[in-house]
């Protein structure tokens, strides 16, 4: 379980962060929701350890986070992190190198899955194949927790239809996920909890199958009460 | 220790194309320092001594013997050395800097890898410093190779051949390069790895901070280099000579590996706790 | 699988709706093994923990039964079966009179539009036999 308490973090003078707290279970899809710019990027980060943080803790199965957790945890942020240079077979030479949880049996899978070949540089590909590539060198680890930032942001709609079918598929297994997004509609019935963020809080942690089934209300109903547009 | 020889080996092989290219152009800007020096010198005997009809020994008298020395201050050669420096000194910084602000931000997965952050910053300087030596390396196997060229073009009587040793104290500029002793050569470049490790711990500084980290940095550089010269500002400040030679070199070889401990003990903090993608 | 979620009811229910209808349909024959919750989550695309509460809720309710470690597997029950299809009768004559009543059609005439609509439509609603629908 990744519990985050009530963690505050200042960008100059502006507090982004003021004081965050939620939980994240193993076997769960939780979502970060909530308008760009609210934090749910550096919440994802402060997590990672790449972002310093105050005034709370974050725990990951009850420790700190240090360099054993980050065979447990892993990060697919918004942007691509390998060097373009490399070849998809490199990074994944890369991964393998450095974890010893890279599991290259799944790798391969996710190679034919998403239809890409190990040969092309990565400094070639489309945003939607880089985005490919970002989510198999993660899902790949025999990770316990996935954090993924914005898996569907800027992506087109057949890239998306991939990446949500993942999401159901035995790669993601017993993991846990915590994935942000501000466009809910794609997979509101894929997540099992969702956290909404506003002005730096947690204005509201719920389970969504039980808001569904004592109120009959979806995400976006809450999200429209909660947020007052 | 896996992990940092793992490291160590990734940060070679992402440089090893520019460092093919300081190889080969450290080669080819010798060689045509060589050929340059040895033909302009065999240019002016022959038009002397032929041209002017004047003798060899009159030739000899006026411009002397050519010797290797020559050769190493000639402008092609010294530019070899130059460029390598610049370009080495240049990647202190963008080995950092590449893994933040290059088309992917390799910073994250730096910095999320199962090891100790600390050994990015180790296997960074290793790295830097196995480079320097690496072409250090390169020169020393190239001088016999130029002074066998330049033994073929120049004719005996009109050469001077001097040892290596000599070749580097009548250069001047090299003796920096290739100080005497190998307790002279272990101190310098020891040194330079200090400097590199301060300098290391001044761009993480910046990436901690950001703007206001540059003034960290710059800070930690005076700090840094204070207490590394402390034995010298003190003598030059009371204007008293407190050490022998022999005490100082011991009280510098310390101070060193303190600021050194020092700032892989910072950038160790700033690492785990303070750092910023 | 073209199944449509709505996202204001728990996935759950519909997915247990969705199963009674199957069974109905005769496409899930009674003693049939049933895909697995990853599988059905995949074929879905719903959350496995949501089909893990279906099948917990339908095990409930007899409608699908475990033997052991083997696959989960449709009830053979009779009764079961036979109150399922009523159920679902029941939910859509349910409907049906409804929506008919609100705008106060008599109920001959509700009769004698249904009988032509099945008419129209034939015996193909009605056809058990139409396997080409797997899953």
């Amino acid at each position: 379980m990744i519990e985050v308490k009530n963690i505050k973090k200042k960008f100059g003078r502006k507090q982004v962060l003021k004081g965050v707290s939620f939980t994240a279970k193993k076997g769960e899809i939780t979502c970060l929701i909530g308008v760009n710019g609210v934090g749910k990027t550096t919440i994802l980060k402060a997590i990672m350890g790449l972002t310093p943080y105050y005034g709370g803790e974050i725990l990951i199965n009850g420790k700190r986070i240090n360099k054993t957790a980050y065979e447990k945890i892993t990060f697919i942020p918004d942007a691509f992190i390998m060097p373009s240079s490399m070849k998809i077979s490199e990074a994944m030479a890369f991964m393998k190198d450095f974890y010893a949880g890279w599991n290259e049996e799944r790798a391969r899978e996710l190679l034919e899955f998403f239809r890409l070949r190990e040969e092309d540089r990565i400094a070639n590909l489309s945003k939607g194949n880089v985005a490919k590539v970002n989510l198999l060198l993660g899902l790949a680890l025999d990770a316990d927790f996935v954090l993924m930032d914005e898996p569907f942001s800027g992506i087109d709609i057949f890239t998306r239809e991939q990446i949500a079918e993942v999401f159901t598929s035995h790669l993601i297994e017993d993991r846990g996920v915590i994935i942000t997004t501000h466009e809910i509609n794609d997979i509101e019935h894929l997540i099992d909890k969702a956290v909404l963020l506003d002005e730096g809080v947690v204005v509201k942690e719920f389970a969504v199958e039980e808001i569904r089934e004592r109120e009959g209300k979806s995400v976006v109903d809450v999200m429209r009460e909660v947020y007052r547009p | 220790m896996n992990k940092y020889l793992k490291l160590l080996n990734f940060e070679l092989n992402r440089f090893f194309k520019i460092y093919l290219v300081l190889i080969v152009l450290t080669v080819v800007l010798q060689m045509t320092a060589v050929i340059v020096e040895c033909r302009q010198y065999l240019k002016q005997a022959n038009e002397m001594i032929y041209g002017m009809n004047a003798s060899k020994e009159q030739f000899l008298a006026d411009y002397g013997q050519m010797s290797f020395v020559h050769i190493v201050t000639n402008g092609w050669f010294m530019w070899s050395i130059a460029i390598c420096a610049v370009t080495l000194i240049i990647y202190v910084f963008f080995i950092w800097y590449r893994d933040w602000f290059a088309r992917n931000t390799f910073a994250y997965r730096l910095l999320t890898l199962p090891t100790d952050r600390i050994n990015v910053y180790l296997a960074k300087a290793t790295a830097i410093f196995l480079m320097v030596l690496g072409l250090i390396s390169l020169q020393l196997i190239l001088f016999p190779v130029e002074q066998g060229i330049f033994r073929a073009m120049i004719p005996d009587d009109f050469r001077q051949d001097l040892s290596t040793a000599d070749i580097i104290t009548f250069s001047k500029y090299l003796t920096v390069l290739f100080p005497g002793t190998l307790i002279e050569f272990v101190a310098r470049y020891g040194a330079g790895l200090m400097v590199v490790l301060v300098l290391f711990t001044a761009i993480l500084f910046e990436r901690c901070y950001r703007f206001r980290g540059i003034f960290f940095g710059a800070g930690y550089c005076a700090l840094a280099a204070g207490i590394f010269l402390s034995p010298i500002l003190i003598e030059m400040f009371t204007e008293k000579v407190y050490l022998y030679p022999i005490e100082r070199f011991f009280a510098e070889v310390a101070l060193g590996l303190f600021v050194s401990g020092m700032s892989i003990f910072i950038s160790r903090f700033l690492l785990n706790y303070k750092i910023r993608v | 699988m073209t199944v449509n979620f709505n996202n204001r009811e728990p996935v759950y229910v519909q997915i247990i709706r969705y199963f009674k209808e199957q069974i109905a349909k005769g496409v899930f024959e009674p003693g049939q093994e049933i895909p697995s919750r990853r599988e059905l989550a995949h074929w879905l695309k719903v959350n496995p923990n949501t089909v893990q509460r279906a099948y917990k809720e339908m095990e409930n309710q007899g409608l699908i039964f475990t033997e052991g470690n083997l696959p989960s597997r449709v009830t053979r029950d009779e009764k079961i079966l036979r109150s399922v299809r009523e159920e679902l009768i029941m939910e859509a004559v349910h409907a049906f009179v409804s929506t008919v009543q609100s705008i106060n059609v008599p109920v001959e005439e509700a009769v004698a539009l249904v009988r032509e609509f099945y008419g129209k439509t034939g015996e193909k609603e009605g056809d058990r036999n139409d396997r080409s629908e797997k899953y």
